[in-house]
């Protein structure tokens, strides 16, 4: 059946749980292209041949162009939902992304993810002033300016805004200001202890 | 130096700069830890904490982060020691320290720039003057005469600086003020005192207690001082009008039973485990166990009934339980069933005793079960301070509940088969190696309170009057790899007994002269490790130095 694999393209993106980016599916994309194709080839056969007469080929002629459109938007909706996974994993994890992420993005897509992050860091630049206004800093408002962490592993010496070092050893707690701690408790490094 | 004013010399010292907390592995530390946390987040002051259970720790996490910080403050460690001596720090480093062992260091004492204690100057400390123990060099070079002289008289005047070195050490103080009351005191002092942080306090007087490290009578004075710290800050419950939510957290004054976790467990099981009882009642023998059942007839309540659960006890048994209680125990010779303490109550389900919380706060630090580091169980134990992990707090019950049941059974065994042997001059006793629960005492504080029970006991069961007023000297086997001994001395059981400690300098003086291999790593200097080959020397030279 014409367009089926196009639906197999699109169910396997839904079942990918929420925001998860799955490998890009090459093979898929390729073979509903050559569907595509085969079915424009026979439409433009067809075509031809109703011009000089035959009028009962035009219901194929309208099916077969009905599953070219079905085939296109199935694999335009493939294409802009795996961009928009893309760009809230910009969001949640910073300008580096993980290795395997990189991995299930094509090359299309790479390069898309550096463009978004150029014009996003032109665009926060360009806010508050001198320095620009880091937006993806505090996605939720805080309740305190400081908070305590715990270190998980040893980390060695980190650094914090006034110049000064600390040295994250295993069990250690410290209390420090919240915007350098963020990057840390999402890499696993640091706990943040609610007491 | 000593400080007069905590908040302005102490806390308004350090709220503009960034803080390294070093911290004791007891509960009174903990508790002093948490208070301190408390305000250093109400005032936004970067600090870290950094666990430490002994002066190897201690060394090595100022090495690590001295360059990173300029104010360091102890927590019940540090005084009794020359800390300048053993850190070496630059000349604009601080210490702050908080410590409970006594005697303190002269030296520290002395150092009017680097060094500040926070202590209650409560009454003298009978530190000798200045002049005394330290002399100008210029006097020094006055006073010498010829050349030749020169050595001789300033030999004499170090071995008599020594003499008094030696005195000063062994001068103890009074009474002292629990590390956790300090702090208190210092919130209180700048209006910054909570329910939480008195709680704490309540906590960190508990635990001295508990251990015996504090005398009854200082115990009931302090509780003086917090009930009405209490009732300043609970009033609220007793107008029926105003009161608070059953979800709020409220401290109460309570006269209860000395049973240790007797609300969590069973009257029985409580009865049987704990120190008080059990030597009173003499629990090891037959007889002891018969009386015991005699004591519940006595008091009316069936045996079925008091084997249960606390919890699931009949209401009817349970109303009047404590005067019960007290007025049978007064007629087996247990006058003091009965103690002033503070319990705190949160939600329907939630209310614990302040030696509930010490119990199992000392179980979760000492906890060997997972053969986890020692820091990991520190932060299980802080973390169970707060009321929001109730999780590890009954997990830490639990505990409390085998270390105290291990506790008696050894005590049990050891008096039955006379293990407490008679020295001379002070009591021994060394649990074998196969003994059961052995690896539960490889732990300081373990090991110290089996101590104190066992000479409790043993005090109860002996008939020779000298012997009770001997001090007792406990050795467990701490690693059996490395065949190290943990030892434990701890002072007489008097009824005044104002619980000084000199075996400190005792195991010091003997190691040297008999050249053991030792480690005086802890902080409380009556508990040393040494090697197994090493123990009987060093028990000989012990002897000859104590008679």
């Amino acid at each position: 059946m014409f367009g089926e694999r196009a639906a197999e393209l699109v169910r396997g993106l839904h079942r990918a749980a929420d925001g998860h980016l799955p490998a890009f599916n090459e093979d898929g994309i390729r073979q509903v292209l050559e569907e595509m194709k085969a079915l424009y080839e026979q439409n433009q056969a067809d075509v031809n041949e109703a011009k000089s007469g035959r009028s009962d080929l035009i219901r194929a002629i309208k099916f077969c162009h009905c599953s070219l459109l079905r085939n296109r938007r199935c694999v335009v909706a493939y294409l802009y939902d795996r961009l928009l996974r893309i760009r809230a994993l910009r969001w949640e994890y910073g300008s580096v992304l993980p290795n395997d992420l990189r991995f299930h993005m094509s090359s299309e897509e790479t390069e898309w993810f550096n463009q978004y992050k150029k014009s996003l860091a032109t665009y926060m630049r360009s806010l508050g002033g001198e320095e620009g206004l880091d937006l993806t800093q505090d996605m939720k408002p805080p309740k305190s300016l400081y908070i305590e962490v715990r270190c998980l592993k040893d980390h060695g010496e980190f650094e914090i805004d006034d110049g000064t070092t600390i040295l994250l050893k295993k069990n250690s707690q410290h209390f420090l200001p919240r915007w350098k701690c963020e990057q840390l408790i999402r890499q696993g490094v640091l706990e943040h202890v609610l007491s | 130096m000593f400080l007069s004013d905590f908040r302005k010399e102490f806390y308004e010292v350090i709220v503009a700069q960034r803080v390294l907390l070093l911290v004791a592995s007891d509960v009174d530390a903990l508790c002093a830890c948490k208070i301190l946390q408390a305000l250093f987040q109400c005032d936004h002051v970067q600090y870290t904490l950094v666990p430490v259970s002994g002066w190897q720790e201690l060394e090595t996490a100022f090495l690590e982060h001295k360059d990173q910080f300029q104010y360091f403050v102890l927590i019940n460690c540090g005084a009794n020691v020359d800390l300048l001596e053993i850190l070496q720090p630059e000349e604009d480093t601080f210490f702050f320290i908080c410590d409970t062992h006594r005697p303190i260091n002269v030296v520290n004492v002395y150092n009017e720039t680097q060094i500040k204690l926070l202590v209650k100057q409560d009454d003298d400390f009978e530190i000798p003057a200045y002049d005394d123990i330290f002399r100008d060099e210029e006097e020094d070079e006055d006073d010498s005469g010829n050349e030749s002289d020169r050595s001789e008289p300033s030999g004499k005047r170090k071995r008599f600086e020594e003499d008094i070195m030696e005195r000063t050490m062994k001068r103890r103080q009074r009474r002292e003020w629990e590390s956790a009351m300090v702090m208190f005191d210092l919130a209180w002092i700048m209006s910054k005192d909570l329910n939480d942080m008195l709680w704490w306090a309540i906590v960190g007087l508990t635990d001295q207690w508990v251990q015996d490290k504090i005398t009854q009578m200082k115990y009931v004075t302090d509780i003086g001082t917090l009930q009405r710290h209490v009732s300043r800050h609970n009033h609220r419950n007793e107008d029926e009008e105003n009161s608070l939510s059953i979800d709020c957290m409220r401290i109460a004054f309570e006269y209860d039973l000395r049973l240790a976790l007797y609300q969590h467990w069973s009257l029985f099981e409580s009865l049987c485990n704990t120190c008080y009882t059990s030597a009173s009642l003499k629990l090891w023998s037959v007889q002891g166990q018969k009386r015991l059942q005699e004591f519940f007839a006595d008091m009316g309540l069936p045996l079925k009934q008091v084997k249960q659960k606390f919890n699931s006890m009949d209401i009817s048994l349970k109303e009047n339980l404590q005067e019960m209680i007290e007025e049978s125990a007064s007629k087996f010779g247990m006058k003091n069933l009965r103690v002033q303490t503070f319990s705190i109550h949160f939600g329907f389900k939630n209310k614990f005793l302040a030696s509930d919380i010490v119990y199992a706060t000392a179980s979760l630090m000492e906890n060997i079960e997972k053969d986890e580091p020692g820091a990991d169980n520190f932060i299980k134990a802080l973390d169970s301070l707060s009321r929001s992990n109730l999780d590890k707090l009954h997990q830490g019950l639990e505990l409390a509940k085998k270390q105290l049941r291990a506790t008696q059974q050894t005590v049990a065994s050891c008096i039955c088969t006379n293990l407490v042997i008679s020295q001379g001059p002070f009591l021994y006793c060394y649990l074998m190696e196969g003994t059961p629960d052995v690896k539960l005492f490889s732990k300081p504080v373990s090991l110290c309170l089996l101590s104190k029970y066992l000479l409790k006991s043993f005090v109860c069961s002996t008939k020779n009057k000298r012997c009770k007023l001997l001090p007792l000297i406990v050795a467990a086997p701490m690693d059996v790899e490395q065949g190290t001994v943990i030892m434990v001395g701890i002072p007489p059981e008097t009824e005044s007994s104002d619980k000084k400690n000199f075996f400190g300098r005792a195991f010091e003086k003997a190691a040297e002269s008999t050249n053991s291999r030792t480690l005086h790593n802890h902080f409380d200097m009556s508990i040393i490790e040494l090697k197994m080959e090493d123990r009987s020397k060093f028990l000989d030279a012990l002897i000859s130095l104590l008679s």
